[in-house]
């Protein structure tokens, strides 16, 4: 009876295990979030195979591969993170693909009165509070450091900017209406439905190109199904769901 | 890139402060619940303990839907006040005192049952009032299992991380991030360095704060 229990327990514990064996293990840019997991359905109804996301800022899940996680494939949503990797030879530099664009907008709270109306107008302190994502692990807040930067926006914001440990914290923040603007992609702010607007759209020339470049990770174990799945992620059906969600189609060329 | 000393500064601070905030709440209803019975006390007394179980996300998002700029109540002080908890010290102070409450009721509590009523009694025979026999008689009767609870509370607040970071965010001011979360930055931004001296400062204050507390409750036993 004790035996039984015991093997019923060690299955019940193993199950999920087992049963996650066979699929790709992906950790993705936040951004990607919906997306992705569209992306991975389709794939699923295709009978291609399983797909499991982990969802977080690129520099979080950058430090969580280099530290070991047990990560087959890793979409950044800049090319920084992905090239340190490779750097450290924890990425597979020769996989890399990039696999989608996005685009910087300027954001605030639904139904706020005299919002920015432009980037140039968070200038005015009367702006108390502008999210960003954190500059050094948050690819969106790289960008809106650089947009802001050729701006000349930076400097007077120092004091006024609160950041986010991704850009959905920064999205959460403008939806609760504790900041007056926050930067992050079209993508998000179209997620976010009516609850924030969209103030001004960056112009793209004023930051790195928005890339999202995937790679596989040295030490997967399963580099033949996470390259499938990057495959995949390259053909007309994925780019048709991800331009569904708003995100721009990847340069031709993949940058080196 | 978070230097050491204002992280360990702004926690030690939030502590005291969340410190204050629970005794000044904690010990009176300590020892109204360890003296009374009045309906809801059980409800009350759950209430004050369940933060003690609670994870710290369900404290976080509890204070920014109550005091946040669109909370129930917060949304009041926001229109007339312009004020919002959120990226605030106070809301950490809040955060901490929340999650340390339950640390220094619970010793308080049993302490305060442990003074025999006789003691009490006495008191007021000889015409001291409810104050007075509060002030001059229980609290000094209690005063070693305040202490431990003091110390315990004073070292959860030092270590709350969860729901501080969802009020406090992650603050370009270096006076505005505490210890815990210069950790997690540190971790994401890959500052090994930085992590570690905070998680060793971190880890010497609170061993230090525990053995004061054993300390505290070995002395009690002799």
């Amino acid at each position: 009876m004790a035996l039984r229990w015991l093997v019923l327990t060690v299955l019940t514990v193993l199950w999920p295990v087992a049963a996650s064996a066979e699929a790709v293990r992906v950790a993705a840019a936040i951004s990607l979030k919906e997306a992705m997991t569209d992306v991975a359905a389709a794939y699923k109804a295709e009978g291609k195979g399983e797909v499991e996301f982990t969802f977080g800022s690129s520099g979080q899940l950058q430090a969580q591969i280099e530290y070991g996680a047990p990560v087959d494939l890793f979409i950044s949503a800049a090319h920084k993170q992905v090239d340190e990797l490779v750097a450290a030879k924890v990425a597979d530099g020769s996989t890399k693909r990039v696999v989608a664009g996005n685009r910087l907008v300027l954001i605030v709270p639904a139904g706020a009165k005299s919002a920015p109306a432009r980037f140039a107008d968070l200038s005015d302190p009367k702006h108390r509070r502008v999210a960003v994502g954190e500059p050094k692990s948050v690819p969106a807040g790289q960008y809106a450091a650089q947009a802001l930067k050729s701006l000349g926006l930076l400097d007077s914001l120092k004091g006024r900017l609160v950041y986010g440990a991704n850009v959905r914290q920064v999205l959460d923040y403008v939806e609760r209406g504790e900041v007056d603007a926050g930067i992050v992609y079209a993508t998000d702010a179209i997620e976010s439905g009516d609850r924030v607007r969209v103030a001004a759209r960056a112009e793209p020339k004023a930051h790195d190109p928005i890339e999202y470049p995937a790679v596989i990770v040295s030490n997967s174990r399963r580099r033949k199904a996470a390259g499938d799945f990057l495959d995949y992620l390259q053909s007309e059906e994925a780019r048709e769901i991800l331009a569904r969600k708003g995100f721009t189609a990847p340069q031709t060329t993949p940058r080196e | 890139m978070t230097d050491l000393w204002p992280p360990l500064l702004l926690s030690l601070w939030v502590a005291l402060l969340a410190t204050a905030l629970v005794a000044a709440v904690g010990v009176p209803l300590a020892y109204v619940m360890a003296r009374r019975r009045f309906p809801g006390r059980s409800l009350l007394e759950a209430l004050l303990m369940v933060p003690l179980v609670l994870p710290p996300t369900v404290v976080g998002y509890l204070i920014i839907v109550t005091l946040g700029a669109r909370g129930w109540a917060g949304r009041w002080l926001y229109h007339f006040a312009h004020y919002s908890i959120m990226f605030r010290r106070e809301g950490a102070v809040l955060a901490a005192a929340v999650v340390s409450l339950p640390m220094l009721y619970i010793p308080t509590r049993a302490a305060f049952a442990a003074v025999e009523k006789e003691m009490e009694d006495v008191a007021t025979l000889m015409g001291a009032g409810r104050l007075a026999t509060f002030w001059h008689v229980s609290l000094p009767l209690a005063r070693r299992g305040i202490a431990a609870g003091l110390i315990l509370a004073f070292a959860r607040s030092i270590g709350e991380f969860g729901a501080t970071a969802m009020v406090l965010g992650i603050s370009s001011d270096p006076g505005r991030v505490t210890l815990p979360i210069s950790i997690w930055v540190d971790y994401e931004q890959r500052n090994l360095a930085h992590a570690t001296a905070a998680v060793v400062a971190l880890t010497a204050v609170s061993l230090a704060l525990i053995m004061a507390y054993n300390a505290s409750s070995v002395s009690r036993q002799e």
